[in-house]
């Protein structure tokens, strides 16, 4: 590659150094100069993309299979995790090792989508060598002059990276925040601002992640057993988030694995369980307290830095004594304070070892810092500081403790202790049980995975988009409200296919107008209790009547409130005459209808949050996707992102826009694809596709052949990544392949200042 | 910096079981296994080029930890089988061939991975779920009031080893032995929870093994150095044990991080030893018979002790702690300095002995759970089978303990599960069929496939050419002498079933294991008078077999499961 690029540039590139420079520089001006590779490493991507496409996609979605890594060392992995797979096959290719460097990134943001990553790239640049291709075609006819043929080519790949970009910093996050949000659910079981975590929604989405993530006979076991072992962590409501971060930091302390056994055989033990023996071991019972030291109990004759003059052997024989003396001290000032566990960070002389026995101190040595800092953070206990002067001890730093057993897993023995949690983490393992460590091991990951991703979405997700460029909608929008009051109940911000299914509902309604309410009330019976419901009431008021009052009001919060009423329009249009409390009323039952409707199909839990959710966050989530927020698994949201961007492209004025949001919007449906690939007949993908569109037009609940649950905001980011990988691959225009040791690279400091 | 490589890509294979190449591996292991298994089975002999000695065995921990396997799939199916026997010790063999048969058979039948899977998964279920349930047909519980039960546990599993080389009266004389030192293990009085002793197997080769034995108590090997150093023993009641942990060759402890500066003329050596001495004062005035220490005693402090008539034994190792102080009832000691006296330890009575040519000191326990079982055998590749037996039997011991039942051995226990799952799913179906989607031609092909891999099993243990049945009642496993005539009275051909309960005296059917037969119910509910009255049986251990049989599908579900295999080569 160097000669020939020296050859045709004859600019002087006869030093690699100057390749990290090339880099460095803006992409117009790599491009002007090099005008012939361009085109070639989208093409390149989209060859490399594919054959990872074809290794990943085995592993996709609950049909997945699995794949045997082997490593130099001997160990043999089993994995379905796209980002252990890439990173095993070592890839050569630039191009390649890019991608996988962009996926990783993302895997350290979120810990998931590593399969839908590729999957995703590759229909992106699909769609955009289809795309170019044809327009290259039509080029070619124009234009004879080769050079300039590619120059123009250029300026649409820049164009393209370009359109991307704004797409990722605008489009997509308008996108999700006014189309998208209306369809989320929430992973919550409240209403009011204490949020409480609903156990069969926790369910259904762990489910659907360890569908992608272990063996198939095992993801029903795997997500129970997580189930089970986060509800026996959580002490409390409100401590969730703590808990996810507790249990992902210290995810490797807090399982054991072991060989030999059947995987059912996996089960949650009360406590902590540590990876060593006892030293020592006292039975005892009753008030058990523990203390941690992290140095040597048994004085030494000298500490670093300092000399011991031994002047004669009586010298050396008293100084003996004393550490013995003192060591023999200390243990029985243990024993004094009830201490009946010693750990330690350190290995503690035999001395040690002999008095802690001779007290009735167990003793467990060699614990890694992680140990310790996790046992500090869940007792709260700080190490015990080892007095200085010989004759006076303080009551030292000591945590209560259940019991305190060796616990035998495949006879070895490990060290059990039942703490008590002084945070809302109640310590608990998982003993994780496969025929080979490789199993043990893609459970592991595949747990600490999920515990990655709950973390995740347990947090809020900010959307940055400029509210400026659809303000001109959106401000109207109280306005055409108002104004549907009185003549048709169709505002203008619902464009194109969107109005037809308002309009169809409103119809219906009118006709059902007589029975609607006691309908209603059949079904929210149903569903919600009555109590609950009669809660909810009051607090929908305040919101419903200032729908009257306000005329321009622009802020957020009002606009909000005008989409709540927006929704139930159906209804208020057909009330209309009646008193606002009982707007209210069929506000709150409206949303119920709907609950019950889908809960028809067995995820009655996950879609009734939804009624009491959307009231309450649509408030103030408006420019974030709010913590826990969900969608249905099996495309669902590929879906719905679809036919929003399709419908946002039949606006747009400019034509890269539209072609971009075209090309994401097709390359979204490569993932559901796959998901219903093996299935025939009424599940196939085109079936499901037509079904689903038309679910979304009608504004009836999507169907989802598949139960389950997946966190919208990894889904969002995943999708920014892969736009940013993109956008990385077609701003690069030629790959300069070096043949020369790797330090030759620290010339770039150098090459700063030229 | 230089020594920089960048890695090699790896190398990525996809659908890795259709490649014939690992058919064909799968097939000699499966060979391998399959010609070693059962007391009928024919020894191996492993002999690495590289040095060390050779190995003659048909034990499955012994023959996969010494077999190199190259492809990752037949490495994941090893160390499957070696995670399996270092939890059970037993039925290491019989977990191999079922995965080995799972895999071929599944594979044969060309469906996809994901029924097969599922499908296998639902059989499994079926099969441990009748195996735990009160009315199996061939689970026996244990009857701890007499020993029958347990011996023919044991004996089953040292016939079973052919390699060990015994005869029938060595069988039931080790058998015996075994027996009587797990029962040695078991503490007098507990309180709640039973913690086990230990049985410590002490090597004697060379010598005939009728002469091995079980002691109470631990035997410390001495050489006859010692002993001549050692004097008479006196009698007395009690004898008084310091059993130290510390080293007491007069070395000096750690001295910190810093540095110690020793003036001219000042001998810490002869400080140390001067500490010793005082030490061995000490021990002498608190009237010590016998001090151990896990280290090296100094030669000084060794002379000090037998003038004084202490007996110091040293170099024990640190395996033998634990086990010498539950036998003195005492705590290992760290310190050189004053020694409280609740840490000496006391044994009941203190001899020396001789076994062969090697001499022991032996120390009577007053009440322990540890015994010393003294294992004697003609080479050492028989020695080294005969070990590996003991310990498979002893463990099997611990295991019938906690789950007290066992199985029928002899293949009956696989022909009659095979009988019970075909009958089960030939007439009620609809389970499985209704939640899984699968079509009734599916489901009754893999049955077919998973009952055969079982009833294979079993076939395995026939290797010398006989016909092999299974009789239409019991589902119990037959086989008759080789090179009979094809229509014979079976009665008279055939004596006992393979797990010895019946015999075929009674009004059987039989038909041939390979040939297609109707479902039948085998006889569930295992007649209690009937277990009782035969002796002899050939057992299994249960909990090591009803693993097995989940890692064996558990194993075969996630070798199907693979599409690609990747390779690191660096």
């Amino acid at each position: 590659m160097k000669p020939a690029a020296r050859d045709r540039e004859g600019q002087g590139f006869a030093h690699p150094s100057c390749i990290p420079r090339l880099r460095r520089r803006r992409p117009e001006a790599t491009r002007l100069l090099r005008p012939m590779a361009a085109a070639g490493s989208a093409k390149v991507a989209l060859r490399v993309a594919e054959v990872l496409e074809t290794i990943v996609s085995c592993c996709v979605g609950p049909e997945g299979r699995q794949v045997l890594c082997t490593k130099p060392t001997g160990e043999v992995l089993i994995s379905r995790d796209g980002g252990c797979l890439l990173e095993a096959l070592h890839l050569e290719h630039p191009i390649a090792r890019m991608l996988v460097a962009c996926v990783s990134s993302h895997l350290r943001k979120t810990g998931d989508g590593a399969k839908t990553f590729i999957i995703f790239l590759c229909h992106l640049l699909r769609g955009l060598h289809a795309v170019t291709d044809k327009e290259q075609d039509s080029l070619i006819s124009k234009n004879i002059q080769t050079h300039r043929r590619h120059w123009k080519n250029c300026c649409q790949w820049k164009f393209i990276s370009q359109a991307l970009l704004k797409f990722q910093t605008q489009v997509l996050d308008y996108i999700m925040g006014h189309y998208l949000s209306k369809h989320f659910l929430s992973i919550f079981s409240s209403s009011t601002k204490e949020r409480t975590l609903c156990r069969s929604s926790l369910e259904l989405l762990l489910e659907a992640y360890f569908c992608g993530r272990v063996g198939r006979n095992n993801q029903k076991f795997i997500s129970q057993l997580m189930c089970d072992y986060f509800f026996k962590c959580m002490a409390c409501e409100s401590g969730c988030e703590e808990v996810f971060e507790l249990v992902d930091d210290y995810f490797i302390e807090l399982n054991v694995g072991v060989t030999g056994l059947p995987v059912s055989d996996s089960r949650i033990i009360a406590g902590l369980v540590l990876h060593r023996d006892f030293s020592v071991y006292c039975p005892a019972d009753g008030d058990i307290r523990i203390v941690i030291v992290t140095e040597t109990i048994q004085p030494p004759f000298s500490t670093s830095g300092s000399e011991f003059i031994l002047n004669s052997e009586a010298q050396f024989r008293t100084s003996q004594f004393w550490i013995m003396e003192r060591t023999k001290a200390i243990m029985k000032h243990l024993q004094s304070q009830n201490v009946k566990l010693l750990l330690s960070s350190v290995k503690q002389p035999d001395l040690v070892i002999y008095y802690a026995g001779l007290n009735g101190i167990s003793v467990v040595e060699c614990l890694s810092s992680e140990e310790v800092s996790l046992i500090q953070r869940v007792v709260g206990l700080s190490p015990f500081v080892l007095p200085h002067t010989s004759s006076r001890y303080e009551t030292c730093n000591t945590a209560l403790m259940n019991f305190c057993k060796p616990l035998i897993l495949r006879s070895k023995r490990y060290v059990h202790l039942g703490l008590i949690g002084t945070c809302s983490f109640i310590p608990h393992c998982i003993v994780l049980c496969a025929p080979v460590q490789g199993l043990v091991e893609q459970h592991k990951s595949a747990l600490h995975g999920a515990f990655k991703m709950l973390r995740q979405l347990f947090k809020d997700l900010d959307l940055n988009y400029m509210i400026q460029a659809s303000d001109q909608n959106y401000a109207s929008s109280p306005l055409t409200y108002k104004n549907s009051r009185e003549s048709m109940p169709l505002p203008e911000i619902v464009n194109g296919s969107m109005q037809s299914p308002y309009q169809g509902t409103v119809v219906e309604n009118k006709g059902k107008l007589a029975t609607t309410q006691t309908y209603l009330k059949v079904y929210s019976n149903f569903v919600v209790p009555s109590v609950e419901l009669e809660t909810h009431i009051p607090r929908s008021i305040p919101k419903v009547t200032p729908t009257d009052t306000y005329q321009t009001d622009e802020t957020l919060r009002y606009l909000s409130l005008a989409r709540i009423v927006d929704d139930s329009e159906p209804f208020m249009e057909s009330n209309s005459a009646n008193s606002t409390t009982e707007n209210t009323r069929i506000e709150i039952s409206c949303e119920n209808l709907q609950v019950t409707e889908i809960a028809g199909r067995g995820s009655m839990l996950a879609v009734r949050e939804k009624s009491l959710e959307m009231c309450t966050s649509r408030g103030y989530c408006f420019s974030s996707i709010p913590a826990g927020c969900v969608l249905p698994v099996g495309g669902n949201f590929e879906f719905l992102l679809h036919y929003y961007l399709l419908n946002y492209a039949k606006k747009c004025r400019q034509s890269e826009e539209t072609m971009v949001s075209v090309i994401i919007a097709n390359a979204l449906l490569g993932i559901p694809q796959i998901l219903y690939k093996s299935k025939k007949g009424n599940c196939s993908f085109p079936q499901i596709y037509v079904r689903t569109l038309h679910a979304i037009q009608t504004h009836q609940p999507m169907v989802s052949s598949q139960t389950g649950l997946e966190s919208v905001a990894s889904k969002y980011q995943l999708l920014t990544s892969v736009l940013q990988c993109l956008t990385k691959i077609l701003t690069i225009d030629l790959v300069i392949n070096i043949k020369r040791q790797p330090q030759e690279v620290y010339d770039q400091d150098s090459e700063e200042e030229v | 910096m230089s020594r920089l490589e960048a890695k090699k890509p790896s190398f990525c294979k996809s659908e890795p079981l259709t490649s014939e190449r690992v058919r064909a591996t799968l097939c000699v292991l499966k060979g391998i296994l399959t010609s070693s298994y059962g007391p009928s089975g024919r020894l191996k002999q492993l002999h690495n080029g590289l040095g060390g000695c050779v190995c003659t065995t048909s034990q499955s921990s012994a023959l996969l930890a010494n077999l190199s396997v190259t492809h990752p799939i037949l490495k994941i199916l090893t160390t499957s089988m070696q995670n399996h026997v270092s939890c059970f010790s037993d039925c290491g063999l019989f977990t191999a061939i079922l995965c080995c048969n799972l895999i071929e058979n599944d594979q044969r039948i060309g469906l996809m991975p994901t029924t097969v899977i599922k499908l296998n998964k639902h059989l499994l279920s079926l099969c441990t779920s009748y195996l735990q349930s009160e009315f199996c047909g061939c689970r026996i519980l244990v009857d701890f009031s007499s020993t029958q039960t347990l011996l023919c546990l044991v004996r089953s599993i040292v016939t079973s080893k052919p390699a060990c080389m015994l005869t029938r009266q060595e069988i039931d004389h080790i058998s015996a032995l075994i027996l009587r030192a797990f029962l040695l293990t078991i503490p007098e009085n507990t309180k709640d929870c039973l913690l086990l002793g230990k049985s410590i197997i002490v090597p004697l080769k060379g010598q005939r093994v009728t002469d091995s034995t079980v002691l109470p108590g631990i035997l410390l090997e001495i050489s006859e150095v010692q002993l001549m150093k050692i004097l008479p023993i006196k009698k007395s009641d009690t004898f008084k044990v310091a059993l130290f942990c510390a080293s007491l060759s007069g070395d000096l402890s750690d001295t910190g991080e810093g540095t110690v500066v020793v003036s001219s003329g000042v001998s810490l050596e002869n400080a140390v030893l001067d500490q010793l001495l005082n030490l061995g004062g000490q021990l002498v005035s608190d009237h010590i018979d016998l001090v151990i220490c896990q280290k090296v005693v100094h030669p000084s402090l060794k002379q000090f002790l037998s003038m004084h008539r202490i007996i110091a034994i040293d170099r024990v190792g640190a395996a033998l702690m634990e086990p010498l102080s539950k036998v003195t009832g005492t705590q290992p000691i760290g310190s050189l300095g004053s020694i409280s006296p609740s840490s000496y330890g006391s044994v009941k009575d203190l001899c020396t002995e001789k076994f062969g040519f090697k001499h022991f000191l032996h120390l009577i326990p007053n009440e322990a759970t540890i015994c010393s079982l003294l294992l004697c055998n003609r080479n050492d590749t028989a020695w080294d089978e005969l070990k590996l037996t003991c310990q498979t039997a002893l463990h099997v011991l611990q295991l019938t303990i906690k789950e007290p039942s066992v199985l029928l051995g002899g293949g009956c226990t696989e022909t009659h599960l095979a009988a019970y799952i075909r009958h089960k799913i030939c007439n009620e179906p609809e389970s499985i069929l209704q939640d899984d989607g699968c079509t009734q031609t599916e489901l009754q092909l893999l049955t077919e496939a998973f009952c055969s891999a079982l009833e294979s099993v079993a076939g395995s243990l026939e290797h010398d050419g006989g016909e092999i049945l299974t009789d239409m009642k019991y589902g119990h496993f037959w086989s008759a002498q080789p090179e009979s005539p094809s229509v014979v009275d079976w009665p008279d051909l055939l004596s006992r079933c393979g797990c010895g309960l019946y015999t075929s005296q009674e009004e059987l059917r039989w038909s041939f294991l390979k040939s297609t037969r109707h479902p039948f119910a085998p006889q569930t509910c295992l007649p209690h008078e009937a277990v009782g009255s035969a002796n002899n049986l050939t057992l299994d251990c249960f909990t090591a077999k009803l693993s097995g049989l989940q890692v064996a599908v558990e194993t075969a579900n996630l070798i199907l499961d693979l599409s690609y295999i990747i390779e690191d080569k660096n």
